[in-house]
């Protein structure tokens, strides 16, 4: 039965992971954490993590105008890394969202993504 | 079990204590709104606040389990605290989601519970919640996040009465254009000016601290009225209560769905047939004779005979109307009619 624990776990089996958490994004705190996080600070970065969920959320630039074609994912890029947000989508009310961290050399983006909506689906449905 | 005296204390400063002795029981936190924090051997298990929807609030509310399964679940795990662990064996919910929900209700309950500098504070030794354990949260974690939670919400927006008043958005948004989130939208068409943040949430089946932060938001962008300092205006608040009680006991009860707009014209349409023995008395008093109980009580108040047309004499015509609480709806109704007559 994959419990919170156990979706963080899958998370840091994905290739190249090196942090993953869950994160509330109304507040920007991290619900669940593992491994490393960005500077070592698992709240500084879940705070970092609600203002780009927040923003990408609210600014009129982002929000499709479709009914139900809702923010999935999102994914910055640095030299070093690649930094993934998957929105976790209760039934009931919660602003969740999955951050993994991975390593730009062993990380491969594609299976990544694919790995965490896998999870995330995992987690909340029946 | 033993009960500490209650003593007005932090909070905060308590869960720490008896965290740190790795005691078992609850905090129960009073004052408003107030709470309770479950501690299971120094680690925080639920947490509970009349402000803030409770784990199976949530999960009804916004229909994901259905009402009957939520009661299923507490009659047969309440006695054995395993309610949360049943739903997860019956197939109900995963494990992920319970304890998501867990940990959300425990954050959300504790901001309400563990926020205020000084509350009147018991703890209760050895007692222990009936949804069992699910998470276990670190108290001092607890405490940082609610400490946190308090800063954000004076960043956004610094007047704390927007938290526990009755919401009520302001007819004329101060700008040309506003843009809503979902969330901001459903508390604005669910305040009625009456209901306050924490019945929004409960209506809502949302995080209590999540709809405070929402309006937060929208007192700082003008759409919701600030409360003013001034509480004691209760009759603006509640209208129609109190005059009923002025009216005579002896009265006709009038319905508001029998009561129509324009009483007086279509209810001397009916009065010949009930009332035989005055035809022009007033419509009301036709009334009691079909209500039939109080015929015998009930004596109209004996009027001259008035011509047509002419107004009832003060003292009748200033009491209340008896068409008061339905007015509103009539009004409507009658709004509607002409705006589909005008299609």
């Amino acid at each position: 039965m994959p419990g919170v624990d156990h979706c963080l776990q899958e998370a840091m089996a994905i290739p190249g992971a090196v942090g993953a958490s869950i994160v509330d994004y109304t507040t920007g705190f991290p619900v669940a954490t593992t491994g490393a996080a960005p500077n070592s600070d698992h709240e500084a970065a879940a705070a970092g993590t609600a203002d780009v969920v927040q923003a990408a959320n609210s600014r009129s630039l982002y929000v499709s105008a479709l009914p139900h074609d809702l923010l999935e994912d999102l994914i910055i890029t640095t030299a070093g890394g690649y930094h993934l947000l998957r929105m976790l989508r209760t039934d009931f009310d919660s602003r969740l969202v999955l951050y993994v961290w991975l390593d730009r050399v062993q990380g491969n983006l594609a299976v990544a993504r694919r790995r965490m909506q896998k999870l995330a689906d995992e987690l909340v449905a029946s | 079990m033993t009960v500490t005296a209650s003593k007005t204390v932090s909070p905060g400063r308590l869960l720490t204590q008896v965290a740190g002795e790795r005691q078992t029981g609850v905090l129960v936190v009073g004052g408003h709104p107030g709470g309770a924090v479950y501690v299971l051997e120094g680690r925080v298990v639920y947490a509970e606040s009349p402000a803030a929807p409770g784990v199976g609030e949530l999960l009804v509310a916004s229909g994901r389990l259905a009402a009957r399964t939520w009661q299923n679940a507490l009659d047969l795990g309440t006695s054995t605290a395993r309610v949360g662990r049943l739903l997860v064996e019956q197939g109900h919910l995963t494990q992920g989601e319970l304890e998501l929900c867990v940990l959300g209700a425990i954050y959300d309950a504790a901001y309400f519970a563990l926020s205020p500098a000084a509350a009147p504070v018991d703890f209760l030794t050895g007692a222990t919640h009936w949804l069992g354990p699910v998470v276990h949260v670190d108290p001092a974690a607890v405490n940082r996040e609610v400490g946190r939670r308090v800063g954000l919400l004076d960043e956004i927006f610094p007047d704390a009465r927007v938290d526990t008043h009755a919401v009520a958005p302001v007819t004329r948004p101060p700008r040309e254009r506003v843009t809503l989130t979902s969330a901001q939208w459903e508390l604005l068409v669910n305040a009625d000016g009456q209901r306050t943040p924490a019945d929004l949430a409960l209506l809502l089946g949302r995080a209590g601290y999540a709809t405070v932060q929402e309006l937060r938001r929208m007192a700082a962008l003008g759409l919701i009225e600030v409360p003013e300092v001034r509480v004691e205006s209760p009759e603006f608040v509640r209208l129609p209560q109190a005059r009923g009680t002025a009216v005579d006991v002896r009265r006709p009860v009038v319905r508001p769905d029998e009561a129509p707009a324009t009483p007086v014209v279509e209810a001397r349409a009916s009065v010949p047939a009930p009332a035989p023995q005055p035809p022009p008395d007033p419509p009301r008093h036709s009334l009691t004779e079909d209500s039939g109980a109080n015929q015998v009580t009930y004596r109209p108040p004996r009027l001259a005979r008035r011509k047509p047309g002419a107004k009832l004499p003060k003292e009748m015509a200033g009491e209340p109307p008896p068409v008061h609480q339905g007015t509103d709806e009539v009004l409507l109704k009658r709004i509607r009619t002409a705006l589909r007559a005008l299609r």
